[in-house]
């Protein structure tokens, strides 16, 4: 049996918005809601919209950031960040979303899909931490 | 160690440390359930590779589907809940191993359970790996010595062999085992217990009998309790079994028990089911054989070209009311080189160790038997297949002629023989001379009650006086017409004292 993954299903609305050459139709979400409804999917629509939005983004070469740090980066630092990630991911488009979070005690966190790269002191102490306590 | 002392050393292990810069794969939790976790993200995840919850846990990536990782968790599922990060470690799941493992009790990851502190290990491995190739192996042609006569004699295990033992509930599986590992003590044998799903209070029992006969210094147990998540008990043999590789890779003979793997594959079938793969006959998931299949393949005898050593398996196997012919019986029956069969009835009966000699088979150890026992086993094996067959048909009637009588009371007698108490492993060149003894027909005339009393006899007045017979069992494993001899004079000498 094959089963339809909520990537499918985002993938198809995508495909679908694209036929009207970008510009969506106004009847495509009213007949996704009726879509979803019939086949009691609705309590999917969040993670859906989420992949749709994934989707949207990797099409477009876009991709979002979330940098967390304990005080608002400097614009200089985000600049040269923004060309590092643009050469990483092969982006033509950088969003970041940017989170301060005192916790991290100094240093970044950037998060991009799946990827983190951990810059942030709270982490070096806690790596620290599991050398120090390793048994092995 | 004095304070400046610990200061000093952290200050050097903290300038030691250097955080290598890695882009590192995190997930997110999207449900948690029975010790189960759904995954989003981890795309480049591999299967059975670890990862690690935020709170620390770990837990091993085995559904990789569309849109999420099914991943087990390894320990306390509560604290984990919705939205926590997960990552993941590139790495297979592995367990530290060293010597200093040796005497100790840990868990399906190798952490100590016993309070005797930290095991320093200086390696990892991985608990899964592919069971070493043809090129690299030789057949089994060593003996392992249990020190169980009728097994010793008639079922007889090689160094490498998977010799499966089962049978109902109570009829003593796991004694066999313990008797097996008391009877390595300076055998260069190196044992593992692995216990899946067992109670703790069985454990902490087997244990204590183990440190009582000093068996520990040579023993690791693995303990995946009843209490633990199931995951920790599918991966308990597999961690195992890494132990006895590790072992064995320094060119040592190890010796591995699975206690049980019917309680495995139930752990397995729990967390299959769970993570909604479909199930198939008893409910257990289409990788069942397979399951078993990987595990018991890794049990071999390394060439000399390859560093030698060798892994001795043996799988113990849980029937419900003796049937044999279910799905788990059947499959690790086909799997490993032979089988000791327990049977109720002859627990009863008081025949014990319950082996049913007919059912139980060996089908390589032949080769390992040391050529004495050899000789004297293959007129044993024929007594007793005889007896079986008359025993039935002596029954019906009184009027039996003189020889079917007398192979008649031969197999009484050898039944007798056979029977040992639990933690009494006999050596091989005991054994050797009592089983001659029956064979030979020197107990024809002891009356079977008093036989047990006979063989314990006969056993120490040879010992002092049959010296050249059991020196050369011991070196050469086998007799010469001199020493048979001088043992036969013996034989005769002690029965003539004996009342």
């Amino acid at each position: 049996m094959t089963v339809i993954s909520n990537n499918d299903i985002a993938r198809a609305i995508y495909l679908a918005s694209k036929e009207n050459n970008d510009a969506l139709s106004p009847a495509l979400p009213g007949r996704v809601v009726n879509f979803l409804f019939k086949k009691r999917l609705l309590s999917c629509a969040p993670d859906i919209l989420l992949r749709l939005d994934k989707i949207i983004n990797q099409e477009k070469g876009r991709i979002v950031v979330r940098i967390t740090s304990v005080t608002k980066m400097q614009d200089r630092a985000k600049t040269e960040l923004e060309q590092f990630l643009k050469k990483r991911y092969s982006a033509k488009e950088i969003s970041f979303f940017e989170i301060l979070d005192t916790r991290l005690v100094g240093g970044i966190k950037v998060e991009v899909n799946d990827e983190i790269i951990d810059l942030s002191i709270r982490n070096k102490i806690s790596k620290l931490q599991e050398y120090l306590t390793r048994s092995v | 160690m004095s304070n400046n002392n610990i200061v000093e050393n952290l200050r050097k292990e903290i300038n030691n440390f250097s955080l290598k810069l890695k882009i590192e794969k995190v997930g997110k939790v999207m449900e948690v359930f029975d010790g189960i976790a759904k995954v989003s993200g981890l795309s480049d995840i591999k299967s059975s590779e670890m990862v690690i919850f935020q709170n620390g846990e770990n837990g091993v990536a085995l559904n990789l589907e569309e849109d999420a990782v099914g991943v087990i968790i390894l320990g306390d599922f509560s604290k984990i809940k919705e939205g926590d990060d997960v990552k993941a470690t590139g790495r297979i799941l592995e367990i530290p191993v060293s010597d200093n493992i040796l005497g100790r009790v840990v868990n399906a990851l190798g952490v100590p359970i016993d309070g005797k502190g930290v095991i320093k290990a200086d390696k990892t491995y991985p608990i899964e790996k592919v069971a070493p190739g043809v090129i690299t192996r030789q057949s089994v042609d060593q003996p392992v010595s249990t020190g169980i006569k009728v097994i010793d004699a008639i079922i007889p295990v090689g160094r490498g062999q998977r010799e499966l033992i089962i049978g109902d509930r109570q009829t003593g599986k796991t004694a066999i085992a313990i008797d097996a590992i008391l009877n390595q003590k300076g055998q260069n044998m190196i044992c593992v217990y692995v216990s899946i799903g067992q109670k703790d209070s069985k454990l902490r029992k087997l244990q204590a009998r183990l440190e009582q006969g000093n068996s520990m210094d040579y023993t690791v147990i693995v303990s995946a309790g009843a209490s633990e998540a199931a995951a920790m008990s599918y991966i308990a043999p597999y961690a195992g079994v890494s132990i006895a590789e590790y072992f064995m890779d320094q060119g040592k003979d190890v010796l591995i028990i699975y206690d049980d793997l019917s309680k495995h594959a139930v752990a397995y079938r729990e967390i299959s089911l769970l993570l909604r793969r479909p199930p198939g006959r008893e409910a257990y998931p289409g990788d069942v054989f397979y399951l078993h299949s990987r595990l018991l393949e890794r049990a071999c005898r390394r060439n000399e070209k390859y560093g030698g050593g060798s892994i001795t398996a043996f799988p113990i196997i849980e029937t419900q009311a003796g049937d044999i012919s279910a799905y788990i019986p059947t499959n690790v029956i086909s799997i490993t080189d032979g089988q000791i069969f327990l049977e109720t009835d002859l627990f009863y009966k008081g025949i014990r160790p319950a082996v049913n000699v007919g059912s139980s088979v060996s089908r390589v150890g032949s080769s390992a038997q040391i050529k004495a026992m050899k000789k004297v086993a293959g007129t044993l094996k024929l007594d007793l297949a005889q007896f079986r067959e008359l025993e039935a048909f002596s029954q019906f009637g009184s009027d039996l002629d003189d020889a079917t009588k007398r192979q008649l009371e031969r197999g009484k007698r050898a039944v007798e023989v056979l029977k040992q108490l639990q933690y009494a492993p006999v050596k091989t060149e005991h054994q050797v001379v009592t089983l001659y003894a029956l064979v030979k027909g020197f107990m024809d005339d002891v009356s079977v009650e008093k036989i047990k009393e006979f063989e314990q006899g006969l056993i120490d007045y040879s010992e002092n006086n049959a010296k050249t017979f059991y020196k050369e069992i011991r070196d050469a494993k086998m007799w010469t017409e001199k020493s048979e001899e001088q043992l036969k004079k013996i034989i005769i000498e002690f029965k003539s004292s004996f009342e």
